[in-house]
């Protein structure tokens, strides 16, 4: 389990307004904490409910080995309910639940906590019994809700928490996590570039039409060195089969943006910035192919060529025009 | 911990706290029973957070040893196996011991079981309650206390507080009030031990755990001892407790609503009256308001009558004892009369009206512990 200095490098701000809260005393009633996926909200929650809970923990942390933090890790704590998702998304009876909590006094002590994990899950009938709540709140009970997308929350719900923003992990973060939990450095690169998510990374990590994608890219370009007639039957019998929808066009484009970048960086001598660092040795191939100046010309025209998307033009003319644009 | 035990008596103690366990529980250590070994017994604990029962099996009983060679210790074990296994144990006795790992061994002659236990220090940790705040009082008394209140909370949650009943103690008199808005049932009892100094007002125990507490409660003679701390009740019995938790929130004020004159006082049997508002609601229930009509006849004859226009229509005369004021005619739920009057045991009842729109009062004959309050149903 993590204490708040280890989420203290992951999420400066949040954690040190609430380190400053527990310490101070002048918790809230309400947290409404979002961010997201991987942002750590739940584990921010988790330390929270302990930190509230203990009674021997040093400043604002828990000190892990009494009853209450102990119950709480194993999830046997009888005054700290913790709401998820039934399924897709929150039940009534989950709320139903809930409710009865409130008028009911603690097992315990009065000291009570709920969490409710990705509360944007919420029907309007379920936030608006909640509202009851978060209106007239108990002295000593603290609701804390998760939620990726704040925006969702009833706005009346969203008005009586306090909300704590978490940031998005920066590519490092993600890549050191990734890198963590098992992918190859090479591609937690990668991956980390692409998404500032990090479920979505580490989906990426198992997706074989992104696997396929990516190989697509690299042959494009080689076809692009070497065997320019070929491009457009190249673009029209394989690029257009695998890219079908305009968001795998759009990962198409953004993976053949990413590769020219690493040509700038590599002409201007940054290897450490390199994405496709796989890649390599195609990479330096395509050094005498496109000098800079083609580079920044073909990185203009890929981004024109996803405006072009957004405004629903033709996909293969798109490709068509920017694989020509792309020959020298 | 070990421990040594006559079979039967460790069975009785866990057919007593299953009755608090509930399969469908959100924190999973509670689908567990918690033993504990002490020196002077054994301790059994099951709960499902709202209420927690406690069944102690002392070590010796009038001379009689129930256990023997105890290793103090305590441990959580499953619920769903353990009972069975006590119960079909082949001998008299058993040994239950655990280790480190949280195994459980229960072995009896040729038989020997090992279980996976759970550490007791995840189950929650009851409150220890003060005796110095309690008081006593005889099973069967509380148990008429209950029967004769716990009818009248609310079964719907939109005012959670009413879903409870609210106890007070006030100058020894021991008062439960519980109402759902449409009726009041209230019933004091004056305390016979000395409590001086004793009070308490905003207590309210939920009703689904007073029944519990009167289905576990055998009619005797005994004496509990009832303690109440912030945040939870306990019923004492000798071996038994039974601990719930209490509703939060302040119970509103009800002695403002009871009316202290009347217009129109009815005197009558209270059975005959019963029974005429039982055969006239027989029609009445098609409606879904169960209403019936009440109207004063002279020579102390009551009308109950209801009419459901595509059913039928019912006319009961009652003969009543005495009618003294003004003339009325009243309509209200029958079911609320009924249960008013099904739980007064005096021959008979006293009835206080003021007036057809506002609330009346039902009270045994000359006895002023119980005291029923029921709103009118506005007719055209």
């Amino acid at each position: 389990m993590r204490s708040w200095n280890d989420l203290e490098g992951k999420q400066p701000v949040a954690v040190e307004m609430l380190k400053q809260m527990l310490i101070r005393n002048r918790t809230a009633h309400a947290y409404l904490i979002h961010g997201a996926p991987g942002t750590g909200k739940e584990e921010i929650g988790h330390l929270l409910a302990k930190s509230l809970f203990c009674k021997d923990g040093v400043g604002a942390n828990p000190c892990e080995k009494c009853k209450d933090c102990l119950r709480i890790n194993s999830g046997n704590h009888p005054d700290v309910h913790w709401i998820k998702p039934d399924g897709a998304s929150i039940k009534k009876e989950q709320i139903a639940h809930l409710q009865k909590e409130f008028t009911y006094t603690g097992l315990e002590s009065n000291q009570k906590v709920y969490l409710i994990s990705q509360a944007d899950q919420m029907t309007i009938n379920a936030a608006n019994r909640l509202l009851k709540f978060l209106e007239e709140p108990n002295r000593q009970t603290t609701a804390i809700l998760m939620t990726e997308n704040s925006q969702s929350i009833l706005d009346t719900v969203r008005s009586r928490c306090q909300v704590i923003a978490l940031k998005p992990l920066s590519p490092f973060h993600i890549q050191q996590e990734l890198e963590t939990s098992g992918v190859t450095a090479d591609n937690a690169r990668l991956f980390a570039v692409l998404t500032n998510n990090l479920e979505a990374a580490k989906a990426l990590d198992q997706d074989e039409w992104f696997a396929q994608a990516r190989k697509l890219v690299v042959q494009l370009i080689s076809t692009l060195q070497s065997k320019q007639d070929e491009t457009l039957w190249f673009i029209q019998k394989q690029w257009m089969d695998h890219f079908a929808n305009r968001d795998q066009l759009e990962m198409g484009l953004d993976l053949l943006m990413y590769w020219f970048k690493d040509l700038i960086y590599l002409h201007i001598d940054q290897q450490e910035a390199i994405v496709f660092r796989a890649y390599l040795s195609e990479l330096e191939k395509g050094i005498w192919v496109w000098s800079r100046k083609d580079t920044t010309q073909i990185l203009y025209a890929i981004m024109e060529a996803k405006r072009h998307i957004v405004q629903n033009v033709h996909p293969t003319l798109v490709m068509e025009q920017l694989t020509l644009q792309m020959q020298r | 911990m070990k421990f040594i035990i006559q079979r039967d008596l460790l069975l009785e103690s866990i057919q007593h706290v299953m009755k608090a366990i509930s399969s469908r529980v959100t924190i999973p250590i509670l689908t567990g029973i918690k033993i504990e070994a002490i020196e002077a017994g054994i301790k059994l604990t099951g709960s499902d957070s709202d209420v927690s029962i406690e069944s102690f099996i002392p070590k010796e009983n009038d001379g009689i040893v129930n256990v023997e060679q105890i290793e103090p210790g305590q441990i959580v074990v499953q619920s769903k196996y353990f009972p069975d296994i006590i119960r079909k144990l082949p001998l008299k006795t058993l040994e239950i011991n655990t280790d480190d790992q949280f195994q459980v061994n229960i072995v009896s002659g040729g038989s020997e079981f090992h279980l996976n236990g759970q550490d007791a220090m995840e189950y929650p940790q009851l409150p220890v309650l003060h005796t110095d705040n309690s008081f006593e009082i005889k099973n069967d008394l509380l148990k008429e206390l209950i029967k004769q209140t716990v009818f009248a909370v609310s079964t719907v949650e939109t005012r959670p507080i009413l879903t409870g009943v609210n106890m007070r103690l006030e100058d020894n008199l021991l008062n439960f009030v519980a109402t759902d808005s449409h009726r009041l049932a209230s019933r004091k009892i004056p305390l016979s031990t000395e409590n001086e100094g004793l009070s308490f007002k905003d207590v309210v125990i939920p009703g689904k755990s007073l029944v519990e507490l009167n289905k576990i409660i055998d009619d005797s003679e005994e004496t509990m001892s009832i303690s109440v701390t912030e945040n939870q009740i306990l019923f004492q019995t000798k071996n038994l407790y039974f601990l719930s938790r209490l509703l939060e929130g302040n119970y509103p004020e009800t002695s403002r609503l009871i009316p202290e004159q009347s217009k129109t006082t009815v005197l009558t049997q209270t059975k005959a009256l019963l029974q005429a508002i039982d055969r006239a609601s027989l029609l009445a229930k098609e409606n879904r308001n169960n209403v019936v009509k009440l109207e004063t006849k002279g020579n102390n004859q009551l009308q109950i009558s209801s009419n459901t226009p595509e059913v039928g229509q019912v006319i009961e005369e009652v003969t009543t004892e005495s009618i003294n004021g003004e003339d009325l005619k009243i309509s209200f739920s029958a079911k609320y009369m009924i249960d008013a009057l099904k739980i007064i045991q005096e021959d008979h009842v006293e009835i206080d009206f003021t007036g057809a729109m506002r609330p009346f009062i039902i009270k045994p004959h000359e006895n002023e512990q119980i005291l029923q309050l029921i709103l009118p149903v506005r007719t055209y």
